[in-house]
């Protein structure tokens, strides 16, 4: 695809100033590939946490899994079930507010909180412990779901940031730099040709002069 | 006379509760059919064949187990089976109460329902239709032993509005009741019942108190949930126990007030508390419980030169336990839990 030839004059000061857009440019395209390479470093650093993050809370929703069928196991499922029916549920509120990160992009930050019951969930004398010890973990494995949220907005805020300034550097790189140079060619072209046009003028000028001196004589 | 009778009732052999962990639910259910458990086995496998329905058949056995020794013996025997059957319809008014609390239908509430003693099918679809709030369902129950104590705490929970204070008012009742009972005995059978019911009310207390200071209740909050009466923890020992800054502190504060105390069973379980790892509280009430069954059984071995009410209480724990086992075994094959994890949470006699 051919690069689009601006419409300017063709000026020696239109070329310095072609030149000048043209460092410029290719200035900004360096600085953009800096930073994609370190907003990409971020995103790698956030996609190693995720994984085991994701790993540890499977392993504790199965935990707790299992933690709740050995409460079934040692009262009955009935008798779980029953519980269930007074059982308290617990409140949980997502605090969100944002922290700045690399380049000075806003990550979100997400807090979850657990209002406080004022007794206990389960009856101590009636249900056995292994029902506490699986509400803890799938307390915490929810506490990891609502990290593992934050680490999936912040990823999800790092692509949209890197996708623009790769859009802006292919911009760049694609349209913006090859029209420069199409352009300066082109007013070099035009400069060189009106040169040697100048050079011919006057050399038949210079000719023409010596032409009459010699007819004066 | 049931210190007779229960050496006719047979319990399954451990070896063959072992190798049913891990078998299909039709297996469990055919094995039981040649046990103790095969008339209320027939009847679940006659309607649909889950975990719920064996469970519900183990019970009704222990129920009738036990309805059947009531009616064999006589004084003061005859009052501790009715407190041990007692524990039963105090556990049937809990669910009136919680299934009445959640706004089920009678249907649905039934279904939870285990119908035992004064608390039969109908009593209990009568309760249920004619209840809409708590108020209403102690209403129709203070008619019986535990209604005086019922009353006494739902003025308590129209204060606090906790639920638990109710049900740990039939629990403390019911304890009482079964000390009580134990006290009336005469002779040796009055040692071993008060040695066996403290024991166990102390261990009730000690799981509590564990399971409270995890969740980092306060002293005043813990004693809500102890039953007020002891063998050998009294106030003063639990009190140590909840302020001690550890697990581990706890249970050597434990294992102190035993030793103080001269009691030997309490020291066993507590000694072995001690040496062992503790890897979380379910861990723990698992030692507890076999301390219990251990203490059972110990108790025969001191004093076989007589017939006691030894023999009658080892018995019914060891059914207990047997049914607690095969209970873990039923939900841990219908679960998929595998067959190592089942296997640590079964409680046996210790082969000695």
């Amino acid at each position: 695809m051919s690069a689009e030839v601006a419409n300017v004059h063709p000026t020696r000061l239109e070329l310095l100033r072609l030149k000048h857009r043209k460092s410029m440019a290719e200035g900004i395209v360096d600085i953009l590939k800096k930073e994609i390479d370190a907003l990409t470093l971020t995103l790698l650093e956030l996609v190693k946490e995720f994984s085991p993050l994701r790993q540890k809370m499977y392993a504790e929703v199965n935990e707790a899994y299992n933690l709740f069928v050995e409460a079934q196991m040692v009262s009955g499922s009935k008798k779980v079930e029953e519980a269930s029916l007074v059982t308290q549920p617990v409140d949980y509120q997502i605090f969100e507010s944002t922290t700045t990160g690399v380049l000075g992009i806003q990550f979100p930050v997400f807090k979850l909180k657990q209002n406080q019951l004022s007794e206990p969930r389960f009856n101590p004398l009636d249900t056995p412990a292994s029902l506490d010890e699986s509400s803890s973990r799938i307390d915490e494995a929810l506490h990891d779901v609502v990290k593992l949220a934050q680490i999936f907005e912040s990823v999800k805020n790092l692509l949209e940031v890197i996708a623009t300034k790769k859009r802006q550097m292919n911009r760049l790189q694609f349209k913006i730099l090859p029209g420069l140079d199409a352009t300066i060619r082109y007013v070099e072209l035009i400069l060189e040709e009106t040169e040697r046009q100048d050079a011919i003028r006057v050399r038949i000028l210079q000719r023409k002069r010596k032409e009459r001196s010699m007819k004066n004589v | 006379m049931p210190k007779l009778t229960v050496e006719k009732l047979k319990l399954i052999d451990n070896k063959q509760i072992i190798g049913l962990v891990g078998a299909s639910l039709s297996h469990i259910s055919s094995v039981l059919q040649n046990t103790p458990y095969k008339l209320e086995i027939l009847e679940a496998s006659r309607k649909e064949l889950n975990s719920l329905s064996l469970e519900a058949a183990l019970q009704k056995n222990f129920t009738r187990t036990c309805e059947e020794l009531l009616t064999l013996s006589s004084g003061g025997i005859h009052s501790l089976i009715s407190g041990l059957l007692l524990k039963f319809e105090a556990n049937t008014v809990k669910t009136l109460l919680r299934t009445v609390k959640a706004n089920l239908s009678t249907e649905e509430a039934l279904n939870y329902i285990v119908p035992v003693g004064n608390l039969n099918e109908q009593a209990c679809r009568k309760v249920l239709e004619n209840s809409e709030t708590l108020e209403d369902v102690i209403d129709v129950v203070s008619e019986y032993d535990y209604g005086e104590a019922l009353e006494t705490a739902f003025d308590v929970y129209l204060k606090t509005k906790d639920f638990h204070v109710l049900e740990v008012a039939l629990d403390r009742y019911v304890y009482f009741n079964l000390w009580k009972n134990a006290g009336n005995l005469w002779g040796l059978d009055k040692k071993i019942a008060k040695n066996i019911f403290g024991l166990e009310i102390d261990l009730v207390n000690v799981k509590t108190v564990f399971r409270c200071k995890k969740m980092n209740l306060n002293l005043a909050e813990i004693k809500q949930y102890l039953i007020d009466v002891s063998s050998v923890f009294d106030k003063i020992a639990l009190n140590k126990a909840i302020t001690a800054k550890d697990t581990q502190s706890t249970i050597d504060s434990l294992f102190k007030s035993g030793k103080d105390a001269l009691a030997r069973d309490h020291q066993y379980i507590f000694d072995e508390l001690q040496k062992s790892t503790i890897t979380s509280l379910s861990n723990l009430e698992n030692v507890l419980d076999r301390g219990l069954l251990d203490a059972n059984l110990r108790m025969i071995k001191r004093h076989t030169a007589f017939f006691n009410v030894g023999l009658l209480l080892a018995f019914l724990t060891l059914k207990r336990f047997e049914i607690k086992n095969l209970r873990a075994i039923i939900r841990g094959s219908e679960a998929g839990i595998v067959p190592e994890r089942v296997k640590e949470m079964l409680i046996f006699k210790r082969v000695n």
